[in-house]
């Protein structure tokens, strides 16, 4: 798929401008940047919930899993109801046995279903988020800084997840993040975003070791590094 | 900086400009609520056995023989040059029924305004230090209950005791009529209680809320002395609810004040208005309520404009 | 919801209120229209305890059959205003934009308006009598409810679980149905036991000034209508409706404010004393060359909660120490006992809490103030937005240094121009909003400087900054202690920022330190099970992409349940069953013998 010249303004604010970014099948595209660029803005859009200018093209399907794990799931439902929602079509049985085969997906035990959010930890949630977009069957899975609110020890848990999801489901996915160093294990290409504008682009080794933008350098130069981590 | 002064000229203009569309709204609604009345305004107010062609000369002078577009006309017309009608039952002009009468509500509503402020602000406060994070249940239990009860009892209670109390039990204070500042009194305390008892609540939870803020535990780290830190830091935290609330307050007083009024016989807007209404003196009660809506909305405007103002973070939006 | 004596009086006199409403005119209905030509207008008597009216008929018996008229208008009035409400609230989020925004508008106006104007107004039209009042009362009702229901379906409508359900093709209306009215429906409800209070005095003012009910029938506020203008001959017979008319008030209002704490409250812990810590060790003799002794330190909250106990910490001069740990584990409290900012009800207690040798708790606020400084998480919310930037920071100087106000303010502009704010002296005269976020944890940072400080604790001061200014705030935070030679406690839940700014990292776990080792151990050679795995599931720029991250299962304990062992052992993958027994000490780690002491660890496996 391909997202070509996207432009999403507010009022006289341009907060995303004149994006063009494919995002090969089975890929993951890492999106990174300071807060205010935009990242989650141009996520929006291409989920179709802010209106945009520009074109969207081969993402037919697309699913979102949001930063803030305690917002997103519907304090009022179960999980198996939240999870169910998407799965439209199918008998009581079979949606139980969906939803069962969902959670087992994102490594969560099936009882979990009959359970309400606030009885759950935030990586379980965000696990949760993840199993209700995957129900729908997404072409593209956009990921908006969905380890940002979890605490140290559970981000890797839910990046291990991520990954392996991508290798055995083939998705694609738009993933976003502030840290350079969790997009560069996660992801295949880098954009780097500035002030709604992309400043470069490439694959995400390449990227990481020569940096051609100075922006992207700065990124890079200012990441906390454990010193004598090589030792 | 130059922005910012813009930001509040737009801000201050589009107040305004919503100000003139509710005033224009409310002179339609206020116009249109002598023809929303059932059958002939007219025929009800005069009663059935008035003869028919005293009928027609009134609906003549109020000029409802006339189409509607020229009825309005005339009747905005009228407004503007502060010619409101004639009184169905005293034949007075409404425009020197409210030019006499407005004052006198005003003072009234302005005093007891001034006083709940004076006790509330400074009551509410001193509870929301002494209750902070829970501490002193018991002053807390008592001062909600207090003032959740004090807020609980409708104006019309509160005058009808002090009345029996101070005026015809102690013979302290007049029971009705405004002569002396004495006559004040028993009026001024039983508009105030009420919104007092309001504004308490709300300063101490405003107060509360600015004191778990980061900025007063910076402020505390800073070891500022506690006169300091609840004047300088607390107290400014808490100005734009109250003045929010000081809206709200000023215009349920003078919808209190028809109440205070019509008990005290104090020689008001209100006093006229209930009369007018249960008489079907239409003429009044369309000029008085057309008064207190552009009351209403002149609060309303001024607090806008102070919040404007005030606020130096200028998020004022919409 | 029944714990204060309020809630039980309001929920009482609303029971007694519906109770009177459903018996009251098949018991008393009778005598309150029997008509006595024989005792017309009397006052209080055996027979007539509130007096009678102008036909005889019994007082007392009129008000305890009124109430079901009273109640019943004012539930009428709430149904119909509440549902009006509703719809006009629910309406935007339907309707087309500029229809939407047209309704928005009307609303708020209506808001404005007080209820009895506008009851008033209707009165008016639709005639006096009980209709008039109840579709008046209806009217004031409505605006607020539509209010509320806006804001709220608004702030409903925005959660990231409506974009989800978006997502996931959920029509509209059943988003509605599904997602937003459910979760609004209890402030509504809540808000609608209020309104009834309101509705009810409304409707006894409209009926006490006559535009409201009218004879043969008769409510609370038409009897006290009746009484009032008999008060200066027999004030007794106004008693009875007034009493009525205030207890349904304060009911109403007092349930009202009960349901709305209880919905309010969450799940607030009892009033059990705070958890009895273990007598604290002894303080023994300062450390001379310490600026901040912590021994033992200890905080509870009641209800046996203990979410720091038993934290030690020594820091010197000119070093800056890292406290990491996940969300939860104690790192702020401990930091906040160290200023002695430590929430009511929270009970510190240490055995030395000493600042350059001196009794941190006891020492006066004008030391206090200037030799410690303290920045905290987010900097858009630590300066006063109500005061500007220059005068936060002169007040330190004024207030205990005793300086002159021209002084303290040309010292903060210098401050402010020391940590590299550019423009020192407009800055200063600017509000907070004005600044950065980088540029306004830079000015407390300064604010810090106004004094001398000898300690600096700062509390996750760049989790809520970009990288890049991340990286500048870490920069001066180091170039700071360097020059004021004061130590530095950082907080921080990220490893890598501690490990690559801090010269010592103690680890704290479920309110212990359970390991504490200079930094360039963090990375190779820490010994703790928790402090492995939290580096190795951190990802850096150089870890390997084709191996899984390290993960903790499992998440840490509340601050409750903690057992007797080692707090780690349920997650540990190397736990034994002398763990979950016996809590591990804190005790020096000496992998080879003679190296150096610095490191300490709390685990039974790792003692070498
Ligand atoms: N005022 C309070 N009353 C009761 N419990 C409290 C209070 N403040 C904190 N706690 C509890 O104390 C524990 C430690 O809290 P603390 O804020 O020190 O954690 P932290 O390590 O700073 O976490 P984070 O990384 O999220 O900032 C938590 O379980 C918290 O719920
Ligand atoms: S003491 Fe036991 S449970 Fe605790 S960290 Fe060490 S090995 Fe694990
Ligand atoms: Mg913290």
């Amino acid at each position: 798929m391909i997202i070509e010249d996207l432009s999403v303004r507010f009022g006289a604010f341009t907060a995303v401008d004149g994006v063009t970014l494919p995002i090969p099948p089975g890929s993951a595209v890492g999106l990174v940047g300071e807060s205010g660029s935009g990242k989650s803005t141009l996520a929006r859009a291409v989920a179709g919930l802010v209106p945009y200018t520009g074109r969207i093209e081969g993402a037919r399907r697309v699913q979102m899993v949001f930063q803030d794990p305690y917002a997103s799931l519907d304090p009022r439902m179960t999980v198996g109801a939240s999870i169910g929602e998407g799965l439209r079509g199918l008998g009581r049985d079979a949606r139980r046995r969906e939803v069962a085969r969902l959670l087992d997906l994102v490594a969560l035990p099936a009882d979990l279903a009959g359970r309400y959010p606030r009885e759950l930890s935030g990586g379980q949630r965000q696990r949760v988020a993840i199993a209700r977009a995957l129900g729908a069957r997404p072409e593209l899975l956009i990921a908006d800084e969905i380890t940002s609110a979890l605490d140290v020890s559970v981000q890797g848990a839910v990046l291990n997840l991520v990954r392996t999801l991508r290798a055995e489901l083939g998705l694609s996915m738009l993933f976003i993040s502030h840290n350079l160093a969790v997009v560069r294990y996660v992801c295949d290409v880098i954009a780097v975003m500035r002030e709604g504008r992309l400043v470069e682009t490439g694959p995400a080794e390449e990227v990481v070791a020569e940096p051609r933008h100075d922006y992207t350098r700065a990124l890079l130069a200012a990441v906390p590094r454990l010193t004598g981590e090589r030792g | 900086m130059a922005g910012m002064t813009r930001r509040r000229g737009a801000y201050a203009l589009r107040r305004l400009v919503r100000f003139a569309v509710a005033l224009g709204v409310l002179m339609v609604a206020s116009f249109a609520m002598i023809h929303l009345i059932p059958g002939d305004p007219v025929r009800a107010s005069l009663g059935p056995a008035a003869p028919y062609e005293l009928v027609e000369a009134r609906r003549a002078a109020l000029g409802l023989d006339q189409p509607l577009p020229a009825q309005f006309l005339g009747y905005v017309g009228g407004v503007l040059t502060g010619e409101f009608g004639t009184s169905f039952l005293t034949g007075e002009r409404v425009g020197d029924v409210i030019a006499a009468r407005l004052p006198t509500t005003l003072t009234l509503a302005l005093a007891a305004t001034a006083v709940a402020l004076l006790v509330a602000v400074p009551l509410g406060m001193w509870a929301g230090v002494r209750t902070e994070n829970g501490r002193r249940r018991g002053t807390e239990a008592a001062f909600t209950s207090v003032t959740g009860t004090a807020v609980a009892v409708p104006e019309f209670l509160y005058s009808i005791a002090l009345v029996a109390v101070f005026a015809i039990g102690l013979g302290w204070f007049p029971p009705a009529g405004r002569a002396g500042p004495e006559s004040y009194v028993l009026p001024v305390v039983a508009l105030a209680i009420g919104p007092a008892a309001m504004i308490a609540r709300m300063c101490r939870v405003e107060t509360l809320r600015v004191l778990g803020t980061e900025y007063v535990r910076l402020a505390r780290a800073k070891r500022l002395p506690s006169a300091r830190l609840y004047v300088r830091h607390v107290l400014p935290g808490t100005l734009t609810a109250t003045l929010t609330v000081c809206g709200l307050l000023l215009t349920a007083l003078i919808a209190g004040s028809v109440i205070v009024e019509y008990v005290f016989a104090w020689p008001g807007l209100g006093q006229r208005i209930v009369e007018s209404i249960t008489q079907k003196d239409y003429p009044v009660a369309q000029g008085v309520i057309l008064v207190y809506g552009v009351i209403v909305l002149t609060v309303n405007l001024l607090i806008d404009l102070a919040l404007g103002a005030l606020d130096p973070t200028s998020r004022l939006k919409e | 919801m029944m714990r204060t004596p309020s809630a039980w009086i309001g929920v009482s006199l609303v029971a007694l209120m519906v109770v009177l409403a459903v018996i009251g005119p098949p018991i008393w209905g009778e005598a309150a229209e029997r008509i006595d030509p024989g005792a017309v207008l009397q006052g209080a008597s055996a027979a007539h305890p509130l007096g009678t009216d102008n036909l005889g008929r019994d007082l007392l018996a009129r008000v305890l059959v009124a109430g079901r008229l009273s109640l019943a208008l004012a539930l009428l009035a709430t149904l119909a205003g509440g549902l009006a409400g509703v719809v006009l609230g629910a309406l935007p989020s339907v309707l087309p934009r500029r229809a939407a925004r047209l309704v928005t508008a009307t609303v708020n106006t209506l808001v404005a308006f007080p209820g009895l104007l506008l009851a008033m107004f209707i009165a008016v039209i639709a005639g006096l009598g009980a209709r008039g009042a109840v579709l008046g009362i209806a009217a004031a009702v409505a605006p607020g409810v539509a209010r509320l229901t806006q804001t709220l379906a608004a702030s409903v409508a925005g959660r990231d679980y409506v974009a989800a359900a978006r997502l996931l093709g959920v029509p509209r209306p059943l988003i509605l149905v599904r997602h937003v009215l459910p979760n609004i429906a209890e402030p509504l409800i809540l808000n609608l036991a209020q309104a009834m209070g309101g509705a009810l005095l409304g409707l006894a003012g409209m009926s006490f000034l006559g535009l409201g009910v009218q004879p043969p029938a008769y409510d609370w506020g038409r009897l006290l209508f009746d009484g009032f203008s008999r008060i200066y001959v027999t004030p007794v017979v106004a008693l009875g409706p007034a009493v009525a008319v205030a207890l349904a008030g304060i009911g109403f209002n007092l349930l009202g404010d009960a349901l709305a704490r209880a919905a309010a409250r969450t799940r607030a812990a009892g009033a059990a004393p705070a958890g009895a810590a273990p007598a604290p060790a002894d303080p023994g003799e300062p450390d001379p060359d310490a600026v901040l002794e912590v021994r033992d330190l200890t905080v509870a909250f009641p209800g046996g909660l203990t979410p720091v106990r038993g934290v030690s910490l020594t820091l010197r001069p000119g070093e800056i120490v890292g406290l990491v740990g996940e969300s939860g584990s104690g790192k702020s409290l401990t930091a906040a006992a160290i200023g002695g900012l430590v929430p009511y009800p929270g009970v510190v207690r240490a055995g030395a809490l000493r600042l350059c040798g001196r009794d941190a708790r006891t020492m006066p606020d004008r030391e206090l103030g200037t030799a410690l400084a303290m920045v905290f998480q987010d900097p858009m919310a630590s300066l006063n937005p109500a005061l500007r930037v220059g005068g936060q920071l002169a007040e330190v100087a004024t207030v205990h240094l005793g300086a002159s106000r021209a002084e303290a303010a040309r010292r903060a502009v210098d401050r402010l121009g020391h940590v590299r704010i550019p423009d020192p002296e407009r800055r200063a005269r600017q509000h907070p909003h004005e600044l950065s976020g980088g540029m306004r944890q830079r000015a407390v940072i300064a604010m810090g400087l106004m004094g001398t400080p000898r300690l600096i604790v700062a509390d996750e001061p760049t989790t809520a900054l970009d990288v890049t200014v991340q990286r500048q705030i870490l920069t001066l935070l180091r170039e700071v202690t360097a020059e004021t030679g004061a130590a530095t406690l950082f907080i921080s839940h990220d490893i890598a920022v501690v490990g690559e700014l801090c010269d010592r990292v103690v680890v704290m776990y479920a309110g212990r330190v359970v390991e504490e080792l200079p930094v360039a151990e963090l990375a190779g050679g820490a010994a703790h099970p928790y402090t492995r795995a939290l580096v190795a599931s951190v990802p850096g720029m150089d870890t390997d992409r084709s191996r899984p991250l390290a993960g903790i299962p499992g998440r840490p304990p509340a601050p409750g349940g903690i057992g007797p062992g080692c707090a780690f052992a349920p997650r540990c993958p190397v736990a034994t069953s002398r763990c979950t027994a016996e809590r591990p000490p804190l005790a020096p780690y000496a992998p080879e013998p003679g190296a150096s002491t610095a490191h300490k660890v709390a685990c039974w496996e790792a003692a070498a």
